[in-house]
């Protein structure tokens, strides 16, 4: 995965002190702890006091991340490792490295719940960059079923013809966005 | 992905962010005002259990180390035994979430002892000369 520029971008305003970048940082990423979170089957106050570690030990490392590319592993990574110290606490009679039967996600599981999260975390970052228009037609069709081109006509002032063209238009502008072209299988098929 | 397949997928991208609750955000966001900026991070170099698996004192060691020192520590029931190698004076601080929970002088060989053990997630800070050094977060 190639580096995702307005990542790299975050990362280095926040390393200097911009708090805008970092709660941007969060916002992108606090789906890919909450998701590994609720694999672990943790929510509430539990969930809670991972993302306190995870999002502390992201900002004690914002000085030496080299390679924003690898910052959603390193976040998946230490998410599940916090997880699973919470689950420890849980079971106080456990000792460090006695987690038989502890991680209950496998590594295929694991990697694929990483990659899913990585695709979402670039199409979300990929969504918000389309003109305001796009993301008012593009959030119409998410229905399902998918709202009709005539009521979509009707409340975006867009010819019924002109649907299809902007439909495609938008999503190939969504394609090509920065974030996007970085993420395996994003590409036209 | 085709364009039927990229609309399925930014909306469960949606989705997906809308169901987290705002409490994971906001812990992430109130976490911003943790950045040291003034003192070198000693990273967790090892991590191994000193003592045999005798319960209940359960003795576990952690070394941090930061560019010209590092931090020994023994964990045991009531307090964390620690020394600071190379060996020099000074204060150092045991912190949580909340701030400075314990503080403790560090004698001339270098030793250290903070209590109570803390639970939940914790660092040292230490002031020693003109170091000024902080652990990485931990969780014991």
């Amino acid at each position: 995965m190639r580096n995702d520029p307005s990542v790299i971008d975050l990362v280095e305003r926040a390393r200097d002190g911009d708090a805008t970048a970092w709660d941007a940082l969060v916002d992108r990423y606090a789906p890919l702890v909450w998701a590994i979170c609720r694999r672990y089957g943790l929510n509430g106050a539990d969930a809670e006091d991972v993302a306190a570690s995870v999002w502390l030990r992201l900002v004690e490392r914002l000085g030496t991340i080299r390679e924003p590319a690898a910052l959603p592993g390193w976040l998946a990574t230490t998410v599940r490792h916090e997880c699973l110290a919470q689950l420890r606490t849980r079971r106080r009679h456990l000792l460090v490295g006695d987690e038989a039967g502890l991680d209950t996600v496998d590594e295929p599981a694991f990697e694929e719940l990483l990659v899913t999260q990585e695709r979402h975390v670039a199409v979300r970052a990929a969504f918000e960059n389309l003109p305001e228009h796009c993301r008012r037609l593009l959030s119409l069709l998410f229905g399902d079923p998918p709202t009709p081109y005539t009521e979509i006509s009707s409340s975006t002032g867009t010819p019924v013809g002109a649907i299809g063209p902007t439909r495609r238009r938008c999503l190939d502008k969504l394609r090509s966005d920065p974030a996007l072209v970085t993420v395996a299988g994003a590409e036209r098929t | 992905m085709n364009d039927q397949e990229l609309i399925a997928a930014i909306a469960a991208a949606r989705r997906e962010a809308a169901e987290v609750p705002e409490r994971i955000r906001e812990i992430g966001r109130a976490a911003f005002a943790w950045r040291t900026v003034d003192a070198e991070l000693a990273a967790l170099a090892t991590e191994a259990p000193a003592g045999a698996r005798a319960e209940p004192a359960a003795v576990r060691a952690l070394t941090f180390a930061a560019r010209d020192l590092t931090i020994e520590v023994e964990i045991t029931d009531d307090a964390l035994h620690g020394q600071v190698v190379p060996p020099r004076a000074g204060e150092i601080e045991l912190r949580d979430r909340t701030g400075v929970v314990a503080v403790a002088r560090v004698d001339e060989v270098g030793w250290f002892v903070l209590g109570p053990v803390p639970r939940g997630m914790f660092r040292l800070h230490l002031r020693a000369g003109d170091a000024v050094v902080v652990t990485e977060w931990i969780t014991i």
